[in-house]
Formats: C-alpha cells, structure tokens, sequence
C-alpha cells in the first residue's frame, strides 16, 4: 500500500506539473510576500496637499510651514485659485487642500475666528481620514499658541491600537490579506489536483498506481498538497507577523491549528466542487467566484455587524472569516487565546463537514469517470496518454486521402 | 471586408454563450459581481460600533464624558467596567471593539487645572473599526477638554466666555469632504472594484476562448470552419471587435443600473466616458489577447489572474498610494490596464471629472493599447505557425 501511495504521489506531484507548482508553491507565497512589500512603508505619510493662500500674512506663513513640517503631509502645490487645486484632486495629483483666507491674520488678532476651510477627498477613505486628522491637529497647535501658549490643554488622549501598537498597515491588513491569499489558493489546487486527472483522462492511470484502493488515491492526492499549503501559510504568517507584538508558543499553535483547519476546510471545498460539476474550468470559476472576495466579506475591513443579514450568513460559512477572528484574537494575548477556542471547535466542524462531502463526491466523480473511461478505446501509457483527438483526426484524414486517390 | 469582419464577430459572440466557462466569466462573473460586492457595503458607513467604557473616577465628570459617547452615532456604550481586565475579556469575546479609560482622580485634576490623560484602545486588527472608535472618543474627552480651558481662560484673563472660546481656537477649520461626503465604504470600494472586475474578467475569459488563436482544437465541431480560419487580422480584429460591444453593454450596465440601484455618485459626462471605454477596452482586450497566447491549458489563465486579483487591486492606488510602494512595484505596475483605469473612471464617475482632467491616464491607456496590439498580432501570427503536442488550445 505505501509503494502505491508513494507511486502515485510521485505521478500527481511530480509528472512535469509546472502549473501544479506554480499555484501551489509559486503563486500563494509570491503574493504574499509581495503584499508584504506594497505595504512596507507601514504607515500612511507624504500625503500629497495644496494650499491656496490668499493671505500673505505671518500668521499664514506659519501655518504653510507647519504643514510642511508634518512628517504626514506632503506640500506639493501652492495653488493659485481653488479651481486649480480641485482639478488637482480630481486628477489625482492632490488628495487634500487648505485655503488660508484672506485677512487671516487680522481676523484671528480681532479674535473673530475666520474658519479655515479644508477640502479633502472623501474617495480615498484612508489617506483622507490620515490627512485631515493631521490638518487638524496642526492648524489646532498654532492657533491655541495665538492667545493661550501659557494654558496648558487639560485633557489628552492617546489612541492606542491593541496587538498593533504602531499603527502598522502590515498588521492592519497584510496579516489578513494573506490569509485571503491561502484561502483561495488552498481552494484552486484543490480543484486543479481533484480534476486534472479528469481532464486528461488519467483517472484509471492513477488509480492502478494506487492499487484499485480509492483511499490511497485520495491521501496520495490531497495530504501532501494540504500539508505543503498549510506549511507555506504559517511560514508567511510567523513572517508578517514579525513587525507586530511577539508572539508566545502557545499562541502560534493555536493560530496554527485554525490554519490547518481552514486549510483542510477549503481542500474540501475544492473537492466538492470538482465532485459536482466535474469541470475543472467550471469548478475553478465557483473557487474564484467564492473565494476570491471573501476577504471584502470577512469583516476585517467592513465589520460584518454592519452587513446586511444574507451577507453574514455568508461571511459565516466562510472559513476565512473565522480563521482572522482567531488571528487577530491572538493579538490580544492570554485573554484572546482562552476565546478562541470556542472558534478553534467551530472550524474543526466546518473541516470534517467539507472533508467528508469533498470526499464523498470525488469518490462519485471519479468511480463514474473510471467505468466511462473504460468504454472508451483509450490505451494509456503510464507516462505519455493518447490524444484522442488527433488520433481521430489523423484517421479520418487518411480515410479522405484513400478516398481521394 | 467588414462583412468579414462582422462575421467573425458575431461568431465569436454566439461562441460565449456555447461554452459554459466561457458563460461563467464573461456574462454571469460581470453581473453576479456586481451585486455581490455591493450588498455587503448597503450599509454604507459603519454606527453604533460596540464599545465600553473604564471608569476608574466615577465622577460626575466621568458620569458626563460617559454619556457624551453614549450620545455619539458613531458608537454604542455597550457597558461601563471597573477595570481594564474586563474590557479586554469583553473585547477578546468581540462583544466589543474598543474601550475608554477614564483615569482616577479625572474630575479632581481639572479642577486643580492639572492636566489629565484619557487613554483610548481599539482593537489592533480592524482598521476602519479603529478609526471611527479613536474620533468618537477623542472627540468627546476633547470636549470636555475645551469645556475646562474656556473656563480656565474666562477666570484668568477675566474675559466673557464667548471670548474665551475664541481666544481657546482663534483659527477654527471646517472640513469639507468632497465626493464621498457621507464617507460611505462602498463609495469608496465598489468602483474600484467594479474596473478590476470588468479587466480579470475580460482578461480571463479571452484566455479561456483562446485568444485570437487560429484552429482552436477545443472547438471540435467547428474549428475547420471558415471563420475559424480566418486570416489573422480578421481573426484578431473581428474577436476583439465582439468583446468590446459585449464589455460596453457591462459598462452601460454599471453606468444606467448598478450605479442606480446602490445610490453610488454618476457624475460622469458622455464624452470622456466614451473614451474611457475605447480606450480601457482596446488596452484590456490586446492586453487579453497577449496573453492568451501564452497558455497551453484554457483554465491556466483562471489559476493565475485568480491568484492575482488582490494584488492587481492593491497597485491600481486602491487603498493603499503608490508613492509609497516601492518603486520597482510602481513599475510593474504600468503592465496593468487598471493602474491607469482605476483613477481614471473615479476622476470621470465619481468626481465629475472632464476630459482635460483624465487625458494623462487616457493617453497611458491608449499606449498600452498599441503595445498590446502590437505585441498580441505577433504572437498571434507565431502560435497559428507554431504545432503544440500538449494542451486543449
């Protein structure tokens, strides 16, 4: 039994599949160590501003200068007119600009508080919400300097981010983003593993290979690659994780144990996909369609609480959803780790469920492929199979040829 | 000649709906994501988050910051704690997502004008979670902040109150929020998401029909056909021609429906969203057609734009600015219809954008289109010449 299970794994894993190795390998943990790049400035600055000043006082001076010297903004345009700087925005060249009003200084002096107006895209949710908060905070500290430098402001507030102290987008999505990634990825190899002997009509080939034994052929084709996903996922994982809070032993098995799940959950998907359409097109449009948005569902970005009843149902079954509440559980350290287990007993549920009905229909899919196969005049060799086609092509050719002559 | 031309076109497209793959990506893809995306943002913006509050001064002072939060749309004071370890138990459970600590002796240290610190937690993974609780909050312990300065400033330099409060922010600033006003998640997503759509899907399912690839050998029945033999400029030109009518029926789809249905902002002038769609198109279309020429297997394009999709959101400038990418990511980046098509359709939808405004990305577009032209032409030309033993193309 171990001869044909190693055979057969040598005959899925090793028969020249580039494209095998390359969603496998290639693919999930390129891009998410590419996502990790793209946010490797970890936190937002140098948003592009304009100002439009129409006062050429002190006071407006001053305030131009404190602009430029936040390590936040970006002083790209000293605009002329409104109009220009708005342009600006709606190219793109700008996401926020300030007009210091005429007569600014001597208003303010006269205290008649003349309101700066600030103009900021509401498109772009993030640099905006960074960008007027660092407006505001600048145009605040030299207006309270004006008349009341000596008072002290009585109270101040510090926002502190939990497991992520710094603010880090890579904390903030990247650790997410690569979940998502292994999500769909667990899910297209699935597909690809269960249905190219489909495709190709291997399916009597593999199964000699695994001595007529359906459960070697299953374990010789889905356990390595979930193991090989699953390793892959924590590797990248423990390297995101690496600019946030350390994490304890305990913690990474945890978070290890909801990565095995989700992974097996998502095999198991893919599976049952193949089973029931028995396309690998069609099975590999239902992975992308289910799994390539599932982090918009997830609730890292948009909370599910917020969603709309049939959408959390959705993000519910979801393992990816699951799988980052238990991540960023984690990041809250001892507390969080004694609630996730109750998540941790879920997503064991989900694994068995997906793991039984994947196996259940691929079992169908290929026994019916087996005895159709068989009825077909196909010799397959153990390493190059017929093309049918051309066979049929070329024979039909020389039968017009003989007709011809 | 253009009846030749329409020919293969109108073969092509009858061609979609024959195969199911084909079916999948590029009609039932384009319509099921676009109200699949949407429904999950119909909310909007996101209220009443659950959070909590620690008081440790329970004080009239504290009693009152307390309801300040409570009265704010943004969050919900789901419970008042005596101490910190309850909130984080509260807020590893997710019962809540943030929580304020009201310091001891809070009250007293403003009345002895000592200056007090409120500190405010939110939850390290969720971003936009993080933001709405961080200003409920410090809006409200800064009010009450302000309340005690004015106080401070009326007693000592013996001014009336509506003078201290000038004097506390001589230089008050207004916050006009452009485009997004109601700073609606879905305003901010959708569109984007929707350009993205439209390109993997196109790009994809042109994969999946092989391109403009002569003989196609998944055709069974017809691949000695007429049309499918083609000459290749007709070949080339007649197929794009039908998947540019059939992506210019989606985009009208999102312009006169979708936009309609999910209340998202159509300022768009005809003019420049004209151009758009020739251009985006074209450059989608050649850039589809390249690549389908790479490919042995039809479904190796599916396996690899799927795999690809996040990260060809993220370089369109969607969430995260390209002037912080790395340069070398920038760069790569140009490769990709929907770095220039992303902006470019929210200048011209979203914004109201003329054409002056988004020429710079038009004119990237269309020489993205040439190149592609260019290039799917000569790779066209060497795989009709080339004899593959492998693959189903």
């Amino acid at each position: 039994m171990l001869k044909g299970l190693l055979k057969t794994i040598g005959k899925i894993y090793f028969g020249h599949k580039i494209v095998l190795w390359m969603i496998l390998t290639i693919l999930p943990v390129g891009v998410s160590v590419f996502m990790l790049e793209m946010f490797s400035s970890e936190i937002v600055q140098h948003v592009p501003i304009g100002i439009v000043k129409q006062d050429d006082s002190e006071l407006a001076n001053k305030l131009e200068m404190a602009l430029r010297s936040s390590p936040v903004l970006d002083v790209k345009v000293l605009c002329h007119d409104m109009s220009e700087c708005e342009h600006a925005v709606i190219r793109g060249d700008l996401q926020t600009f300030v007009v210091l009003p005429y007569d600014l200084d001597r208003r303010a002096l006269r205290l008649e508080t003349p309101v700066i107006p600030v103009y900021s895209s509401g498109q772009n949710y993030l640099t905006n919400m960074f960008a007027t908060k660092e407006i505001r905070a600048v145009i605040t500290d030299v207006g309270e300097k004006l008349f009341t430098a000596s008072f002290e402001n009585p109270v101040k507030t510090e926002i502190h981010s939990v497991g992520n102290i710094e603010g880090n987008y890579q904390g903030f999505l990247a650790l997410g983003l690569v979940s998502a990634m292994f999500h769909l990825a667990a899910m297209l190899v699935a597909v690809y593993i269960a249905s190219f002997p489909l495709r190709d009509r291997r399916v009597r080939e593999f199964y000699q290979s695994a001595e007529r034994s359906w459960l070697t052929l299953a374990v010789a084709s889905f356990v390595p690659m979930t193991i090989i996903v699953w390793l892959e996922y924590m590797g990248c994982y423990a390297y995101t994780h690496r600019m946030l809070m350390p994490m304890g032993f305990e913690e990474f098995v945890m978070v290890s144990v909801a990565q095995f799940l989700m992974v097996v959950s998502c095999v198991g998907a893919g599976m049952a996909f193949v089973g029931i359409t028995g396309v690998m097109r069609i099975a590999t449009g239902v992975s992308g369609v289910i799994g390539g948005p599932a982090f918009a569902f997830a609730g890292q970005t948009f909370p599910v609480m917020a969603m709309p009843f049939a959408v959390r149902c959705f993000a519910f079954v979801l393992p990816l959803t699951h799988v980052l509440r238990v991540q960023s559980m984690m990041l809250l350290g001892d507390v969080g780790m004694a609630e996730s287990w109750e998540i941790i007993k879920l997503m064991a549920g989900m694994a068995v469920f997906w793991a039984l009905l994947g196996s259940f229909t691929m079992y169908l899919r290929w026994k019916y492929r087996l005895s159709h196969d068989s009825k077909l005049p196909v010799v397959v060799d153990d390493e190059n199979p017929i093309d049918i086609e051309k066979t049929v092509h070329e024979t039909s050719m020389r039968h017009q040829e003989a007709k011809h002559d | 000649m253009i009846s030749r031309l329409l020919k293969v076109t109108l073969t092509e497209w009858k061609l979609f709906f024959s195969d199911p793959a084909a079916v999948l990506l590029l009609v039932v893809a384009g319509i099921l994501y676009a109200f699949y995306y949407p429904t999950a943002y119909v909310n909007q913006t996101v209220v009443r988050v659950p959070v909590a509050v620690v008081d440790l001064d329970h004080s009239a002072k504290s009693r009152e910051l307390t309801r300040m939060a409570s009265a704010t749309q943004q969050v919900e004071v789901k419970a008042v704690f005596n101490d910190m370890l309850e909130a984080e138990t509260a807020m590893a459970r997710e019962d809540i997502f943030g929580f304020m600590v009201i310091p001891e002796n809070m009250e007293k240290d403003l009345l002895n004008k000592k200056p007090t610190k409120i500190n405010i937690f939110t939850h390290g993974a969720y971003v936009m979670l993080h933001g709405t609780i961080g200003t409920a909050f410090s809006t409200c312990a800064l009010t009450v902040g302000a309340v005690s300065k004015v106080k401070a400033i009326a007693l000592s330099k013996k001014v009336p109150s509506a003078k201290a409060m000038a004097m506390r922010d001589p230089i008050p600033i207004s916050i006009q929020t452009m485009f997004n006003n109601t700073g609606s998640y879905s305003n901010y997503v959708v569109p984007s998401v929707l350009v993205v759509i439209l390109q993997q899907s196109l790009i994809i399912g042109i994969c999946i029909m092989g391109g403009a690839r002569g003989h196609r050998r998944f055709r069974r029945n017809e691949r000695y056909s007429e049309v499918e033999n083609e000459s290749m400029p007709y070949r080339y030109l007649g197929r794009s021609l039908a998947y540019f009518l059939h992506y210019c029926c989606f985009i009208l789809f999102y312009h006169c429906f979708i936009y309609n249905l999910f209340d998202f902002p159509r300022r768009g002038e005809l003019l420049p969203m004209m151009l758009f769609a020739v251009v985006f198109l074209t450059s989608v279309i050649n850039f589809g057609m390249c690549l389908s020429q790479v490919f042995l297997h039809r479904e190796s394009s599916m396996q690899l734009f799927l795999n690809l999709s996040i990260p060809i959101l993220f370089l369109a400038n969607f969430s995260w600015p390209s002037y912080l990418m790395p340069s070398w990511m920038v760069g790569l980046s140009y490769v990709l219809p929907s770095t220039f098509a992303v902006p470019a359709w929210l200048s011209i939808e979203q914004m109201g954008g003329d054409i002056y405004d988004v020429a710079p990305k038009l004119y990237l577009l269309a020489i993205q289109s040439v190149i592609y032209l260019v290039l799917g032409m000569i790779l066209t030309h060497l795989r009709d010449k080339t004899h593959f033993k492998t693959g189903d193309m």
